[in-house]
């Protein structure tokens, strides 16, 4: 490999910082996207994620990095309540009152983000993220935010596939939609937080998306979706890890790490899906000739 | 005398305080299989939520299965309608009718061998024991179908209700869910089932409820008739409900130019 090397680029401190935060977001992520790939919530997400915007800003002004986290959590339990409300609306009303609240939110933040004095690095800091300065104390506050999340995966994981599955049957059940969609929303939303320290508030929704999405056009068996998610996530996160510091090293490029895992993930996700409809199309037409021969 | 499944005193059913069905007084005993027969916005789906206690009573009593329909629900069965199913999701048969248990076992509870050994049983009870394994999507309309109504069997209901469960079935998958409403009949159990289709009514069911739709559009429906299907199930109570003259009554379908022009 490089003048470096890999297993000693991973043994530097803040490396190898970067890489378990990289871990515990794979995991999270996993098992959080499954289910905002099962129920179609990709937009929720975005506008969770963007909701949280104004949270971090605010807290990053009162209380320093020690406020982000907590002004986070605020703003992201506010935003998922206030969605699940949506959800209740239902079609085009849900996504309207989605995008007016997302946008609305995120302009929220600019404007009291404009007001601080150091404004252009904070703002970068919030959008783009800063893996590679994680702190030991960020790393033990991405775990418990993620460990909650999964947590609450872990109890409405059965309402949640039902919700998904068949929303008329889950609904003659007589269970509650309102806490499932909640439950998912806060999940989310605590994802989104314990992601944004690491990626930034415009890379993380690519961390909850793309490796389910790559993911469940590799399998077709439900619970090896999480763990496929999981380790395409690490995978992306080690290759753009490396990828930034050794550009760093050699050509004194600073690449924003989370945007290379982004683009790494994006890149499988097109290989992946050419490979498949390649694939399709090759049993498409064995198929045809095996009738023209019959 | 046994308590009946389900009787409705003047009741009437809908959202928001306006009621979609009305003037319903009528006493379905137990082991009975209703048909419900009428034209789309005649408030058949909404009937059928207010026995689950899904749509309000907007006005006079329901009591299903002894108690209020909250309370009933847990001991009935439903087979909603198929169109709202992701078939995409790449789940077994077996975990769909898994589902039928959770309302029982919570989110934390396990379901356990007693739990396991219900839905084999209720997976044989339709027939699918040799695709349990396969995907939901990629089972026939038909077995689709039944597999639903395992997932209503798996809790072993006393009240099944099952909104238009014949849509889109070739004739083979029609004969088997036939079959199988009355087997569930014959087991004691009460069936209400939603169809266009007189088939149904005259092939697996006691009874029938025939729905018209109000007398003006947003109105809400009424019943033309109930009663013993040989009693019930006449050409005017047929006309009446559909508001239509040209109806048609055969052995097999009800035809109306209102239902054939509805998209």
């Amino acid at each position: 490999m490089t003048d470096v090397g890999l297993f000693a680029m991973f043994s530097l401190p803040f490396m190898m910082r970067a890489l378990v935060a990289i871990a515990i977001l794979s995991v999270a992520a996993g098992a959080v996207g499954v289910f905002i790939n099962f129920r179609e919530l990709e937009f929720v997400s975005d506008g969770l994620v963007h909701a949280v915007f104004p949270g971090l800003v605010i807290g990053m002004l009162v209380g320093g990095s020690a406020g982000l986290l907590p002004g986070a959590v605020i703003a992201a339990v506010l935003a998922a309540a206030l969605f699940a409300l949506l959800g209740r609306t239902g079609g085009s009303g849900r996504d309207a009152g989605i995008a007016v609240t997302l946008t609305g939110l995120f302009s929220l933040g600019v404007v009291i983000v404009s007001r601080s004095e150091s404004y252009v690095s904070q703002l970068q800091e919030l959008l783009f993220g800063r893996i590679l300065t994680v702190t030991v104390a960020q790393l033990w506050q991405i775990a418990v935010v993620a460990a909650a999340a999964l947590v609450i995966i872990w109890c409405a994981r059965r309402a949640l596939l039902f919700r998904a599955f068949d929303p008329a049957g889950f609904e003659n059940a007589g269970l509650n939609a309102f806490r499932t969609d909640l439950a998912l929303n806060v999940a989310v939303a605590l994802l989104v937080v314990a992601g944004v320290q690491a990626l930034g508030v415009l890379m993380v929704i690519a961390i909850l998306v793309l490796p389910v999405a790559i993911a469940r056009m590799l399998s077709r068996v439900l619970w090896t979706l999480m763990p496929i998610a999981t380790l395409i996530m690490f995978g992306a996160g080690n290759l753009g890890l490396w990828a930034s510091f050794e550009w760093s090293v050699r050509g004194s490029i600073s690449a924003s790490p989370g945007a290379l895992i982004v683009l790494i993930l994006i890149s499988a996700y097109i290989v992946v899906v050419g490979v498949s409809f390649a694939a399709q199309s090759l049993s498409r037409d064995s198929t045809e000739r095996a009738q023209v021969a019959a | 005398m046994a308590e009946p499944a389900v009787a409705l005193n003047w009741a009437a059913f809908g959202y928001g305080g306006e009621p979609r069905v009305e003037h319903l007084n009528l006493v379905v005993p137990r082991g009975a299989a209703v048909a419900l027969i009428g034209p789309n916005g005649s408030g058949k789906s909404t009937l059928l939520k207010g026995l689950l206690g899904l749509a309000e009573i907007t006005s006079g009593q329901a009591v299903v299965l002894g108690s209020t329909p909250e309370q009933a629900r847990r001991r009935v069965g439903t087979l909603p309608q198929s169109d709202a199913r992701d078939i995409s999701l790449p789940i077994t048969l077996r975990r769909v009718v898994t589902m039928g248990l959770y309302r029982n076992v919570g989110p934390l509870g396990r379901i356990g061998k007693l739990g396991r050994e219900a839905v084999s049983r209720a997976i044989e009870r339709v027939g699918l024991e040799h695709h349990e394994h396969r995907l939901f999507g990629e089972l026939s309309g038909g077995q689709q179908q039944r597999a639903i109504l395992a997932r209503a069997l798996v809790s072993d209901p006393q009240l099944l209700l099952l909104d238009e469960p014949f849509n889109g079935l070739d004739r083979e998958n029609r004969e088997m869910l036939l079959d199988l409403v009355r087997t569930q009949r014959d087991e004691g159990r009460t069936v209400i089932v939603s169809t266009h289709d007189l088939e149904i009514a005259q092939r697996a069911c006691t009874h029938v409820l025939l729905l018209a739709n109000g007398h003006l559009p947003g109105q809400p429906g009424h019943p033309t008739a109930f009663g013993p299907l040989d009693e019930a199930l006449t050409l005017a109570a047929v006309q009446h409900a559909f508001h239509d003259s040209t109806v048609e009554l055969d052995q097999h379908t009800v035809t109306t130019t209102r239902e054939i022009d509805a998209p």
